[in-house]
């Protein structure tokens, strides 16, 4: 009798519980607001639009717009940073329960699913009746990671691609001539093997940031992540034979593979350990900073391959986004607007945050600092100079739920990091796996 | 025989100072790196030990960078507010299930016993599910939510009723106080040696928890100190000086207040024992 | 119901002012606790949707393909192993130096407040500080020594080393616990033994353990069940990319990972319901057990 009395209290109470916990979806965010208001007791932050991002080094750039928001307009903006990781859980922990920040931004890993499952504002009307925004302003390849049948959910922020970053003092102690357009990726070998001795490296690679490490060969020797009809590329001869070229670079030019797991690529060339690593452009700001990168560094384009002829470097691009299920709407709008319009997209490049979406804006980004030849940058997403070269920008590859197979890499791909012997069976094997995941994305 | 016993006594301290220095290296290690420069932190040839000059721009830039005394506020209302419902809660129904004899009784306290084997991360979304339900999320509150009542301090309290001599109640009995009476008046006060070793236990492990305020509380004006450390060591990966700092400066208020309360924190703890 | 009508007044109020005082803990464990358990026994049945939209009851399909991964018990090994360096170590260390502090001495206060300290720092402070001593580059261990070990990267001794930080950081807990059943255990039994001639090694095996048994017992019991549980620490010095995490990573890392990071709530149920029988079924036998070496007065 007892324990049938004790199943239907449970019972009872799971089911109170999960009834409110589903409610709080959608009716109960409006409450929300008002008791987060309240309980803060009159702060003066209290009504302020929660803005988070993940990007430490862009944040008094990001926050200082917010605040030309706030005087313009009399909205409250306060921009918050999370550690890449931190950031998506609670984005995606927020999306389950209803209760996601204001503004925020969107990435290509993981735009699909909020898309598809109507997490994200729509802003078609809202750009219809703007006048503000068009979007025929910014780069097509940022906008059409943001589209869904035709319907746009996040105004696009920016864009990156990557270029080879090198310490001109190991350079010059080596003899040896700085990077430039003509490098094949067998010169880049060369001068990165000559630069490994005594304690210092030639290369370090962040092996958990495709984007800013092997992809790029990758592409460049004709290889492919994802093909068209959505099918792993791992397994891909040219992607095998460029993969082959990697392991050959972290065999001979490298800090050891744990190394690089303890300490990233951008640390080591910070502390004056190696002499080149590849980064993206979003790390300007932060190399700005640094005591060793001002003196010594410096930036080439990416090198090319000799066989395809090819120079390719990965490119992506933020959206600012809004909840679909919010009652500030209108604010976060206004908010989002401002972060795209063409006089903040041109401040955002002018502050050195990072290159802006907004067509024609680059120039002031370049221009952002002496220190370092930012050209580079530029220069990959234009025709090539050089003969038989052709520059290639290839966006970053995605599916429904990329983020599924790209930690899934991140964890796969560490024997052959460590091994690089092992490298072919390992992209093989992870190909395989790849090719399941894609298969049990829901959608 | 007198020159033994001094052998023995220098013996004890060589090994006890030993074993005070492996336990302190971390914390030498985390002054003396905050101090430095970046540049003198990564240094390998020569390997840098001492600061060459003491440099305090690490603490001045995370002090600037995080707003600490309201971190210290967050935490300090977390703990108060944990102990609070913790020892209120516990103290009742550990005198319920200590010295009362009622129908049910055995079900609800083995059900007290099993929360205490399983994974507190099992707990954490559908606890977050609740809050955010109750647009709760980024609130004091919030943080105090799952701390209300605790298995543990109700197993302890328990415990802690249960070796009371019984000719005290029944002595209040017969001088007609009713239940309630009896335990306000005349068995709480004999447990408030508990009571303190709960709400110390309850302080600590409030200050140490790290994945629900993360998860809850989002908003950095509203993080305790130890998620805001942790969401902070993923933004500054390569600047161990910052690091370094910051979490000096996060460890200071806890070891001021063990300073403080040293002889209450170790036999509060000591007297509890506990579930970590 | 009819008995109820029998019951003395006595027990009518025993039984109001009983449940009376038990509700707020009752409610708040249901709500807070078992319902959450409740939710994860089913989920561990349910292939997860979107945004824990959709889930699909698939019945044992989640149980299935946990006893056919080798990086579920792969990982339930590694919490063993974790849990065999932290738990013994922890203990014994512990209880040689409670014994050493156990007596009039200078500076004993201090020693207390030395040991204890690694206790009141916090859990993300404590993993930054290691993984820079361990740091195989520019960290301490390697530079002092002249070693190039890649302390925790190398997949063969990263648990040592993450089991080490363990032992560092609970060492003080169990130091306390040791010292507060020391004081309880009479004087009288020591001076008798010094009497006989008792060597101080000989009184520490024949009094001071057994007499201390119940409070190593209870000590086992707490650690046992924590370093199964061990995650913050693992989540906090291990990195994705860092090629011994398939050989350290916990099992409610692994929990968490497929929950939190790859969305798989279904899957991560299950692996927790694994461990939660894992430490049933230690506890059960640690109970039965205690009556082997266990002395109670």
């Amino acid at each position: 009798m007892m324990r049938k009395k004790l199943v239907s209290v449970l019972l009872t109470a799971a089911m109170c519980v999960s009834l409110t916990a589903c409610g709080g979806g959608g009716g109960s965010s409006s409450s929300g607001d008002s008791g987060d208001s309240g309980s803060s007791g009159g702060g003066s932050s209290s009504d302020a639009l929660q803005v988070v991002i993940w990007d430490n080094y862009q944040q008094p750039g990001i926050q200082e717009i917010c605040d030309l928001f706030t005087e313009e307009t009399g909205i409250k903006a306060k921009v918050e940073v999370k550690d890449w990781d931190s950031y998506w859980t609670l984005l995606e922990a927020g999306a389950s329960g209803g209760d996601m920040p204001d503004v925020f931004w969107m990435h290509s890993n993981n735009s699909q699913i909020y898309m598809n499952n109507d997490m994200l504002l729509n802003l078609d009307e809202y750009i219809e009746k703007s006048d503000v925004i068009n979007m025929d302003n910014y780069m097509p390849e940022v906008t059409e990671l943001y589209t869904l049948n035709d319907s746009v959910y996040a105004i696009p922020k920016d864009y990156d691609t990557i270029a080879l970053w090198y310490n001109k003092k190991m350079f010059d102690d080596e003899g040896l001539d700085y990077p430039d357009s003509s490098w094949t990726w067998d010169d880049f070998y060369d001068a990165a093997k000559k630069l490994t001795h005594d304690g210092q490296y030639g290369f370090a690679m962040n092996t958990t940031n495709e984007q800013d490490s092997y992809y790029n060969m990758i592409y460049s020797m004709g290889g492919t992540i994802l093909t068209d009809d959505k099918k792993s590329g791992y397994d891909d001869p040219n992607t095998l034979k460029a993969m082959d070229f990697v392991g050959k670079v972290l065999k001979d030019c490298c800090p050891s593979a744990t190394t690089m797991a303890e300490t990233m690529a951008d640390a080591l060339i910070q502390s004056g350990t190696v002499a080149m690593v590849t980064q993206g452009s979003w790390m300007v700001s932060g190399f700005k900073e640094n005591d060793i990168m001002t003196e010594n560094c410096d930036v080439a384009i990416l090198p090319y391959d000799k066989e395809t002829g090819v120079r390719a470097s990965i490119c992506n691009g933020l959206g600012w986004a809004a909840p679909a299920n919010t009652d500030r709407a209108d604010d976060s709008w206004a908010l989002i607007e401002w972060f795209g319009s063409e006089e903040m997209q041109k401040k955002q490049a002018e502050l050195g945050v990072t290159m802006s979406a907004f067509e024609g804006t680059s120039e002031a980004w370049v221009n952002c600092t002496d220190t370092f030849n930012l050209q580079p940058y530029l220069d990959i997403t234009e025709e090539s100079k050089d003969e038989g070269v052709t520059n290639e920008l290839i966006l970053r590859p995605y599916t429904y739920n990329s983020t599924r197979w790209t930690e899934q890499a991140k964890v796969d791909l560490v024997p052959a990091w460590n091994d690089p012997s092992k490298m072919e069976e390992t992209c093989k094997q992870f190909a395989k796996t790849m090719n399941d995941l894609i298969a049990s994305e829901s959608n | 025989m007198e020159a033994r016993r001094k052998f023995t006594t220098v013996l004890i301290h060589v090994i006890l100072v030993i074993f005070s220095i492996i336990m302190m290296v971390p914390f030498l290690w985390m002054i003396l790196t905050s101090f430095k420069s970046v540049t003198e932190a990564t240094q390998v040839n020569p390997f840098v030990i001492f600061p060459s000059v003491w440099k305090t721009d690490a603490f001045s830039t995370v002090w600037n960078n995080m707003n600490f005394l309201l971190l210290y506020k967050n935490t300090l209302l977390l703990i108060f507010w944990r102990v609070v419902c913790a020892v209120l809660t516990a103290t009742l129904a550990g005198y319920a299930f200590g010295r009362l004899e009622f129908k049910g009784k055995n079900v609800m306290f083995s059900l007290v016993l099993f929360q205490m084997m399983i994974p507190a991360q099992i707990f954490i979304i559908p606890q977050y599910l609740m809050v955010s339900g109750m647009g709760m999320t980024n609130t004091i509150f919030a943080l105090v939510f799952p701390g209300m009542v605790t298995a543990f301090g109700t197993f302890l309290l328990k415990q802690a009723y249960m070796g009371l001599p019984a000719s005290l109640e029944e002595a209040a009995r017969l001088d007609g106080c009713n239940i309630f009476q009896t335990f306000l008046h005349i068995m709480s006060p004999l447990t408030r040696s508990s009571m303190v070793a709960l709400g110390i236990f309850t302080a600590v492990f409030a200050y140490k928890d790290l994945m629900w305020p993360l998860v809850v509380n989002s908003s950095s004006t509203k993080m305790p100190l130890s998620a805001a450390l942790a969401t902070m060591q993923g933004q500054y990966t390569s600047n161990y000086p910052q690091l370094m700092a910051a979490s000096l400066i996060a460890c200071v208020p806890m070891i001021v207040l063990y300073l403080i309360f040293q002889k209450q924190f170790i036999e509060g703890i000591a007297t509890s024992g506990g579930k970590l | 119901m009819n008995k109820k009508a029998k019951m003395t007044t006595w027990e009518k109020n025993q039984l109001f002012w009983g449940w009376l005082f038990i509700i707020p803990t009752m409610a708040g464990l249901i709500i807070l606790n078992l319902y959450p358990i409740a939710s994860t026994i089913y989920q561990s049945f349910c292939k997860t949707g979107d945004f824990g939209k959709g889930n699909v009851f698939v019945g044992l399909e989640n149980y299935a393909q946990m006893f056919g991964d080798s990086v579920v018990w792969q990982s339930l090994w590694n919490t063993f192993k974790y849990a065999i360096i932290e738990v013994p170590f922890s203990i014994c260390i512990a209880l040689v130096l409670a014994v050493l502090l156990n007596r009039k001495m200078k500076g004993r206060s201090a020693y207390r407040a030395i040991f204890f300290l690694p206790m009141i720092a916090a859990p993300a402070a404590v993993a930054m500080v290691w993984r820079w001593l361990y740091n195989s580059q520019f960290g301490l261990l390697n530079n002092a020594f002249g070693l190039h070990v890649e302390w925790i990267s190398n997949p063969k001794i990263a648990w040592i080393c993450v089991g080490v930080i363990g032992v560092w950081s609970i060492l003080g807990y169990n130091i306390v616990l040791f010292l507060s059943g020391l004081q309880e255990i009479p004087h009288d039994y020591y001076e008798a033994a010094d009497i006989d001639g008792a060597s101080g090694i000989q009184a520490f095996f024949n009094i001071t353990v057994p007499l201390l048994s119940p409070t190593i017992f209870f000590v086992l019991i707490t650690r046992v069940i924590g370093a199964l549980q061990v995650f913050d620490l693992i989540y906090m010095v291990m990195e994705t990319s860092n090629a011994a995490l398939p050989k350290t990573q916990s099992i409610v890392y692994l929990f968490y990972q497929q929950s939190f990071d790859y969305g798989n709530k279904g899957y991560g149920s299950a692996i927790v319901m694994l461990l939660l029988a894992v430490i049933l079924v230690i506890t059960v036998f640690q109970m039965i057990g205690q009556k082997k070496w266990v002395h109670y007065e």
